[in-house]
This record gives structure tokens, sequence and C-alpha cells, in this order.
């Protein structure tokens, strides 16, 4: 057992990434904090509509979407993976929505069926496709993603200045975008989210919201995927909401701090991945769930103090 | 009485399995030994026997155990919680793996169930001490655990030997990885799942129907929520093995799904979810087998998949193309009906005086050419309610069309008597849903309404309501029914 | 009648699976009134006001607001819906949920102006509810959360209001200060429509009553309609027939 856990370095695991190893571990940091930020500012309002798992069967299905665009595109461009990813997500809610209304299945159901057969359709044709030496996906990469790649991407260049990797700047204009999104329809998403009778008496179109939300979604995490893959993809669109939940009843300052958690967890996790050895995005999953366990335990000591005062 | 019935076909079930076992064993080895050339010849010789035999009993036993609890998941609405603690369970592998430096079974069994039982633990705290909503604290557990789980492995890989620990195999599953514990294992859990979802039947599906009402009688239904999260743990750990981590919760929620679909009784539910889980299963290996070296999971996801797809559009009763098809040939039923209506009354707008009908009457009557009206007609003596006349311009009713017509407008009539004068309906109201309404009113409803109107005789319209003695009267000529 | 009467309800059915169904229901309710809806549980009450809404879908028969359909006048209807249909929860704050009710006038992504914030504020004073204005609204008693539901339909600004139980879990100082808020409205020319739960008080709040069960069994002035007779009517034991026939018009529909 006790090799399992390296020795703690300090210089290793505190210094070097920001030192020596700084090219490299740069641009893998940045882009967990963006990959972070879009998850967690698109999981605050998939919280608030009680649609966390809609985000982990999304994240699943997203799988054929992009085989299936690979393989009539016949390459793996930005335009490529987003089309990909949006009819993906869209077929998943149409599915769900499908078998819920014309079935006995409710909706749970539902959502576990239709993603879980097209993951696993995804699955196997990326095996057959592998097999076929047409391209090298392994199970384990759709399943964690490996952020490290990140590092060894070519740098973008634009106007001759070098800018970043390029599914760093995927990420980041994925975010900046959402953020400006959020900002610019910040009152309809509220009111949608709150009060769906009032919103539809005051003649807005819920469902046109929600399938907006879910395209959302699906590019979210097409750009977040290939970096931490399918199952950290809900961990990113889960645990930085909960985590601003707990410090605050404001969503303005529930999304500072999303965007807060992304950073500091991004940070804390690279580091925990140095020092252990192990898979970097599972490190910042890791370190950001002891984020949100941290303020968790704060605020049931919180309440117990006060109940006793 | 139910329980004796349900232990029993579980028992036929479980003879039927093991002879189906066998002759299937059987004929997949001539099956492989026949079809197979070269590379599938090779890799049987280099499969023992056993192996194969141990994936298929392997595949049939968890086929029951996830099948059986399926059932519960899903009248519970439960699916996403078994998803959470299926990708929970992923640091008790590692766990288990660690205790020895071996893939040691029974250690990993441990490890996954102990795993398990605390993410479920962890959920519930979360909802009881915190805001946080249950999708929400699904969520947090699935993701946190698997990541605690998915930093393991990748530890575990860096150290000596780490990398042929198979570990990873758990992500999507390798029937063929099924050893003699394992089977052993399995074989447990699938035994006391059997045993006391039998011993317990009638507790399971009153605290799953209404755990608030069993409890009132003095059932105690915590404890067996807690019974079922428990035998949930079992079936997700023993089923692992076969289909991965991350497909589990499908091979649980899918063959339920399906069999929730084609019956209306649970233990039917029970019994048609296990023998849907056990084909699942055994199809799926087999197509591992064949496919080279093709992970188990997703094959029997895939299988699981067009059996749910199957019964959704194909099931007898609620399948989606039945609907259509009840929903068309009520449509045509109606069709049928509202021509005999017409016609009746083309004969009522004479007095009856003539004991057949015009054709073109018929056609100004209702607003439709000759053709349209012929056409009908020739449904309508298709179905023997009617007879064209040789020159084709003239219809005569037959008995039961004669009948049918009558209970028609009397239905009509009734109903739009009855809304006008007990549910105070404006006159003008009432016409339109007395033209849906007609056409389903049975027998004893109808009886209920002449007694409240105290067999009135004339509609709001004032035309004359067709009375039992009509419509019962053997039929000769159709005379004018009685009005007053 | 004039097309300008508030609410114009025409041969109106609401259908849906396994619920309360609406059958038939006519009614014209001119300005400046003040109506209760009573009806025994199930009677399809809350079902009445959300079809005239769009929130749940019409089998037939139309809805007309001051002549219109609703889409195009759904500006001048208010909605106060119940309490339990929304979380508590939620991260907003007592401004928050006033504002809501000024979205109805500002375009797609357009902030709350001043003027918006302004009258947010008038209406948290009507309600006597601007010192909490800051509050998150899970902090709030029921009676603080009715007047906070209140004054985001007073921000609303319309001429027609409905109202669904409003009165319900709330304290005696609460519903007495809500009456006087209806009154008001009432005096001002608007049209105030509440769903009921309380036979004894609906006699003392509203002028005119509509009962309903399924169907529309009287609408009138109070002192006409608020008899034993009519009562009976509605509250004695659903129309049994009625009830079976429709269900079997809507199981065989259905399957």
């Amino acid at each position: 057992m006790n090799h399992l856990i390296p020795e703690f370095d300090y210089q290793k695991v505190i210094i070097d990434p920001w030192t020596s190893e700084f090219e490299f571990s740069i641009w893998i940091i940045v882009m967990g904090a963006l990959v972070g930020s879009a998850c967690g500012i698109i999981g605050n309002y998939l919280l608030l509509r009680r649609m966390a798992l809609i985000g982990d069967a999304i994240s699943h299905s997203i799988l054929p979407g992009l085989v299936v665009a690979f393989i009539i595109f016949k390459s793996m461009s930005t335009l490529v993976m987003f089309l990909g990813a949006l009819v993906a997500g869209v077929v998943t809610v149409v599915l769900i929505s499908f078998i819920e209304k014309r079935s006995r299945v409710k909706s749970d159901a539902a959502t576990c069926v239709v993603f879980t057969v097209l993951f696993a359709l995804g699955v196997v044709i990326t095996q057959l496709l592998a097999a076929g030496g047409s391209i090298h996906i392994d199970a384990e990469c759709i399943l964690y993603g490996e952020i490290a790649f990140v590092a060894l991407e070519p740098i973008v260049e634009f106007a001759g200045i070098a800018l970043a990797p390029a599914p760093v700047l995927r990420i980041a204009g994925v975010t900046v975008v959402s953020l400006l999104l959020v900002m610019a329809f910040y009152k309809e998403l509220l009111i949608t989210s709150f009060d769906t009778g009032l919103s539809k008496s005051m003649g807005l179109r819920t469902s046109a919201w929600h399938y907006g939300l879910m395209i959302a979604l699906s590019l979210v995490v097409v750009s977040a995927f290939e970096a931490v893959g399918a199952i950290m993809v809900v961990a990113m669109l889960i645990v930085p909401p909960m985590f601003a939940a707990q410090l605050s009843t404001q969503l303005p300052t529930r999304i500072m701090l999303t965007l807060f958690h992304a950073v500091v967890a991004s940070i804390g996790g690279y580091h925990l991945s140095v020092w252990l050895n192990c898979s970097v995005a599972g490190a910042m999953v890791v370190f950001g769930s002891l984020m949100f366990i941290a303020v968790w335990i704060y605020s049931i000591l919180i309440s117990k103090i006060r109940k006793v005062a | 009485m139910n329980r004796s019935r349900h232990s029993l076909a579980i028992i036929q079930l479980l003879v039927i399995t093991l002879i189906l076992a066998g002759t299937a064993h059987a004929a997949r080895i001539s099956e492989i030994t026949e079809t197979s050339i070269g590379e599938q010849a090779l890799r049987f010789f280099t499969f023992q026997d056993r192996s194969l035999r141990y994936a298929l009993l392997g595949s049939l036993l968890l086929g029951i155990s996830c099948g059986l609890m399926g059932v519960f998941l899903v009248v519970k609405r439960l699916s996403l919680m078994s998803d959470a603690l299926s990708h929970a369970v992923l640091p008790g592998i590692a766990f288990g793996y660690l205790w020895n430096m071996t893939r040691d079974p029974i250690a990993i069994f441990i490890g996954a169930t102990v795993c398990g039982l605390l993410g479920s633990g962890v959920v519930q705290t979360i909802r009881n001490t915190t805001k946080q909503k249950e999708d929400a604290a699904l969520g947090f557990v699935l993701s946190a655990f698997f990541a605690v789980g998915v930093c393991l492995l990748t530890m575990i890989q860096n150290l000596p030997g780490g990398n042929k620990s198979g570990l990873d195999q758990f992500m999507f599953g390798q029937i063929a990885a099924i050893g003699k514990t394992d089977l052993y294992l399995l074989g447990g859990v699938t035994f006391l799942v059997v045993a006391l979802v039998v011993i317990f039947y009638k507790e399971l599906r009153a605290t799953s129907f209404d755990s608030a009402f069993s409890r009132s009688v003095g059932i105690p239904s915590s404890f067996f929520h807690y019974l079922l999260m428990l035998l949930l743990a079992f079936a997700i750990v023993s089923a692992l093995q076969a289909v991965g981590v991350v497909l589990v919760s499908a091979m649980l929620v899918i063959p339920a799904a399906a069999a929730f679909l084609l019956t209306d009784r649970f233990a039917t539910m029970l019994v048609i979810s296990a023998v849907f889980g056990m084909t699942t299963g055994s199809i799926g290996s087999f197509l591992s087998f064949v496919g080279r070296d093709l992970p188990t999971g997703p094959l029997m996801v895939l299988t699981a998949g067009t059996f749910f797809a199957t019964a959704l559009f194909f099931g007898p009763k609620h399948g989606i193309v039945a609907r259509w098809w009840g929903r068309r040939s009520r449509a045509l039923i109606v069709r049928r009906e509202n021509a005999l209506k017409s016609l009746y009354r083309v004969m009522e707008n004479d007095d009856f005086q003539r004991d057949f009908i015009i054709v073109e009457e018929i056609a100004t009557q209702r607003s439709e050419t000759i053709e349209e009206v012929s056409k009908s007609a020739r449904t309508l003596q298709k179905a023997k309610l009617i007879k064209i006349s040789h020159d084709k311009k003239n219809l005569t009713f037959t008995a039961t069309g004669w009948r049918r017509a009558c209970e028609i407008v009397r239905n009509h009539r009734l109903w739009e008597l009855y809304l006008t004068r007990a549910a105070d309906f404006a006159v003008d109201h009432v016409h339109d849903g007395a033209e849906e309404i007609e056409h389903v009113l049975g027998e004893d409803i109808i009886r209920k309404i002449e007694s409240e109107l105290n067999h009135a005789k004339l509609d709001p319209h004032g035309k004359a309501i067709p009375g039992w003695e009509d419509i019962s009267a053997p039929y000769t000529t159709p005379s004018s029914p009685t009005a007053s | 009648m004039s097309s300008q009467d508030p609410l114009e309800v025409h041969d109106l059915s609401v259908a849906y699976h396994r619920k309360p169904v609406l059958y038939g229901i006519d009614l014209t309710i001119p300005a400046g009134k003040l109506v209760g809806i009573i009806g025994p549980n199930g009677a399809g009450k809350s079902t009445f006001i959300k079809a005239i809404m769009g929130i749940l879908p019409i089998s037939s028969g139309w809805v007309k607001i001051f002549g219109e359909s609703y889409s195009k006048n759904c500006r001048r209807v208010g909605y106060v819906p119940q309490r339990e249909s929304v979380d508590w929860d939620f991260p907003v704050n007592v401004m928050d949920v006033v504002l809501m009710g000024r979205y109805g006038k500002l375009r797609l992504g357009q902030r709350p102006r001043k003027k918006d914030k302004e009258i947010a504020r008038e209406c948290l004073e009507k309600v006597e509810m601007l010192a909490l204005a800051n509050r998150q609204i899970g902090t709030l008693s029921g009676g603080q959360q009715q007047r906070v539901f209140l004054a985001r339909a007073l921000a609303q600004e319309s001429d027609v209001y409905l109202m669904d139980e409003p009165f319900v879990g709330v304290d005696a100082a609460t519903e007495a200060a809500i009456v006087t808020l209806l009154r008001e409205l009432k005096e001002r020319g608007k049209t105030v429509i509440v769903v009921h739960h309380d036979l004894t008080s609906a006699k003392e709040y509203f002028d005119s009553l509509i009962l309903l069960n399924m169907r529309l069994i009287a609408y009138g002035p109070t002192e006409e309609v608020f008899t034993s007779d009519i009562l009976q009517k509605t509250y004695g034991g659903r129309l049994t027939i009625l009830s079976e026939a429709v269900t079997a018009l809507h199981q065989d529909q259905k399957s």
C-alpha cells in the first residue's frame, strides 16, 4: 500500500509546475479552469431546473454523435465536432421525451435507457473503427480524456501572435460565449427556471428556452469532452455549482463562486496529480469535491453552533 | 396464493434456465466450431471449454439478478440512483485490488459493496443536511467517487505489475474474464436476490407501491427500502465484471423497462424482466466472443435496447403500433356508425314510410358525392349492416344494422337530453359532445341515463328517441319508433 | 356582449388523462368585479384559470381577453400561482421576484430599467414588504411569500388578475391585507378572479361567484348564487354519469 502513494516532494509538486515545468503545466491548468468554468456556469441552471442528470445523459450520448459526424465528414474539425454534439444532444432529449410521452415509462427510466444505449452504440462503433484502423481512440480516452495531451497540441497562431493550443481556444470561446449569453438573457433564464407557470402566462415559450439550454449544454460538453472525458464532464457540471450553492443564495454571486471554484480546483487538482502521479482530470475533480465537502462540513458546523447559541 | 404461484414460477424459471443453458451451450459450441474459420477456431482452443461455460452461466445469472432488481428500480423511479451507485463503486474495486495486489474477486466484491453503500449513505446525508436536491446529490456521489476511482486506477498503473491488473476491464466489462470464484459470487447473489424477492414478495410490492400506507398497516417500509438498497449493491457489484461500471445501470433498467411495457401485473413483470435479462446477458456475451475482443458491456446494452424498442413499438397492449392500430380501427367503427346514423335520419325525414333509402338522398343529406356514399355503403355492406340493391340506387338495413343504427341515434339523443336537463347545458352546446360520446356509451350507462331522465321520449330538438322496444323488436320492416 | 369584456369564455373544454376535466364552460366577466371561483377538490378550478392563460392546452372552445386571443393580450393579465408551484430555495430575493412581474414589459435581453425598479418598490410598499426587499425568499413566512407573489402581480400592471388559492396557509393579518388590496383593485376598475378554497369566507369576500364542478354550475352575484340549492349541486357529489361517460371517452381516446 505504501508504494501506492508517492513521496511528497515539495519541490516537484509545488514549485516546479510554476517554474521549470511551466510551459507544460500552464495549458493544462488553464484548460482545467476553463472547462470548470464553462461547465459550471451552465451547471448552475441545470441544478436550478433539477436537470443535473440530464447533464450526465448528454455527456454520454455525445459520443455516437461525434463518431457519426467523423464518419460522415471524415474530419474532426471544430465545426464537425459541434455539429455532431448538437445533433446528439437534440436527439437525446427528443428520444427521452418521445418515450416519456408515448409510453408508461417514466422520465428517469427513459433517460437511463436512452443514454446508455446511445453510449453503447458509440463505444461499439468506435471499437469497430479502431479495430479497422481508421481512428485511434481507446475506451479510456472516451471516459476520462487526457487533459495532458492539451499541452502537446500545437499552439495556434493568429496574426503572428502565439495564442494557445486549439482545444484551449475552443473552450475559451465557449466559456466567453456562455457568459455573454447568460448575462444577455439573464432574466429569461431566471424566470423560466423559477416559475414556468408565470413564464407561460407571460407568453414566454418555455420549451424553446429548454431546448436552447440543451443545445448550449451539448456544445459545452463537447468542448470539455476531449480534455476530461465523459464522466468528469458530469463532475464539472455539478460540483462547482453545488459548492457555490452552499455559500450563497444569490444567483450572480453563485456564478462568481463557480468561476472561483473552477480555477482553484484546477490548480489544486494539478498539484495533486503531480504528487500522486495520477489522472489529471480525476485529481481536479477530487480536489473540487474536497472543496465542496469542506464548505459542506463548515455549514453543518455553523448551523450546529447556531442551534446551541 | 400469489406467493406460491410466484415461487413456483421462479423455480420453473430456474429449471428451464439450467436446461436452456445446457442445450444452448451445446448449440453454441457447435455453432462456433462449424462457422468458425481460422481465427475463431484458434480462439476457441485457447479458451478452455470451462470459461465459455462460465461466461454463459455467469451472464444468465446476472441477467436474473439484474432483471429482478431492475423491476423495483423502474417502479420506484430509482433508475438514476442505480446509475450513481454503479459509478460510485469504482474506488471500491480499486481498494479491493490493493488489498492483495491481485484481482481477488472476493476482495473486490467486498470493496465495491462497501463503497456502494457508502455512496448511498452520502446521498442521503447530503439530502438531510443541505438544501441540495436529489439529482444534485446523486450527481455529486456519481462523479466524486468515480473520480477517486479513476485516480486510484491510474495510480495503480504506476505500481509494478499494475499494468496487468486487468482492472480497466471493469470499465466496459469482459465476461471472458469470469473465473470460478466470480461465478460462485454471482450464483450466491442471484440466489439471495431470488430468495428474498420470493419470500418477501408481498411486502416488497406493497412498499414499492405506497410506502406510507404500508407503514400504516405495520410493514416496516424503511427496513425493506434498505434491504432493496443492499440487494441493489450486490446486483451491481456482481454484474460489474461482465457489463462494466459505466453500463451496469442499463442492465438493471432496460430489461425491466421493457417488461413494464408488456404486462400489468407485478409478478409477471418480475418474470419477464428476469427472462429478458437472461436473454440479453447470453446474447451479449456470445456476441462478445464472436466479435474479436469487443467488450461485453456495450453489446449487452445494445441487445437490451433492441428488446426495449421492440416492446415499445410492438408490445401487444401498450405498444405504439398496437395503440395506433386500435385508434385506427376505432376511427373506422366511428365512421361506420356515423354512416348508419345518416341512413336512419334520411328514413326519419320521410317518417319511415319507405323501407329503403335512396342513395341520392343520402348524398344530399351528408353533402357528399354519390361515389363517396357508394364507397361507405360498400363498407357497410361488407360489415353486414346493410344491403345494396342490384341497381346500386337503394339501400336497406339488415337486422343488425337497424339495431345498431337505433342504438347510436338513441345514445346521441339521450346524451343531448341528459346534458340539457341534468347538467344544464345550453341546447346549442350539446351536439358536438354527443357526436363523440355516442359511440362509447355502454348499455349500463344508457340504463342509468334513461332512468335519470324518466324514460323521456323526445330529445332537446324534439326528435323521437328510439326506445328499448324499438331496438329489440324482431326486424321485419323498419317502423316508426314509438313516439308519444 | 361588447368585445371589451375583460374575460369571455365560450364552450371551454379541457381534458387530460385521469385528471379532472372541464366541460363546456361559458361565461363573460365584465370589468370592475371581484369574482371568486369555488367548488369541491378536483373540480378543475385551477385547471380553468390555467387553461385561460394557455398554461394548459384547451381541447375545445375559446377564450378572449378584451376581445382578443390570450396570446395577443397576455400583457393585460396578471397571474398569482399557487405557492407550492415554486421552489422557495431558489437563489432570488424578494426584489428579484417582484421585478419578474415587469419582464412582460421588457424586450428579449433588455435589463429592468430605473422605472421598473421604482414600480417594484411601490408594489412592495403596498403589500408592506419593502423592508424585506433583500431577503432570500426561502426565509419568509407563508403570509410574506404570498404578499411577494401579490406584489409581483401588481407590478405586472394588468387589467385582469387571476389568482390561484392565494389565502391558503396565510395568517389572518395577511389575509385581511390581501382582501383590502383586492377590493382596491376592483374600485380602480380592474377585474380580479380568485380561485378560493373556503366557502364561508367566499361569501364575504367576493361580489360575484363562479361555482364550478367539471362544468359551470352557476355564475352571478353572490347573494343570488350562494343558495343551498346551488351549493348542493356543486358540492353534493359529482354528476356520476357525466364523469363516467367522459372517463369512458377519454379511456377510449387515450389507449
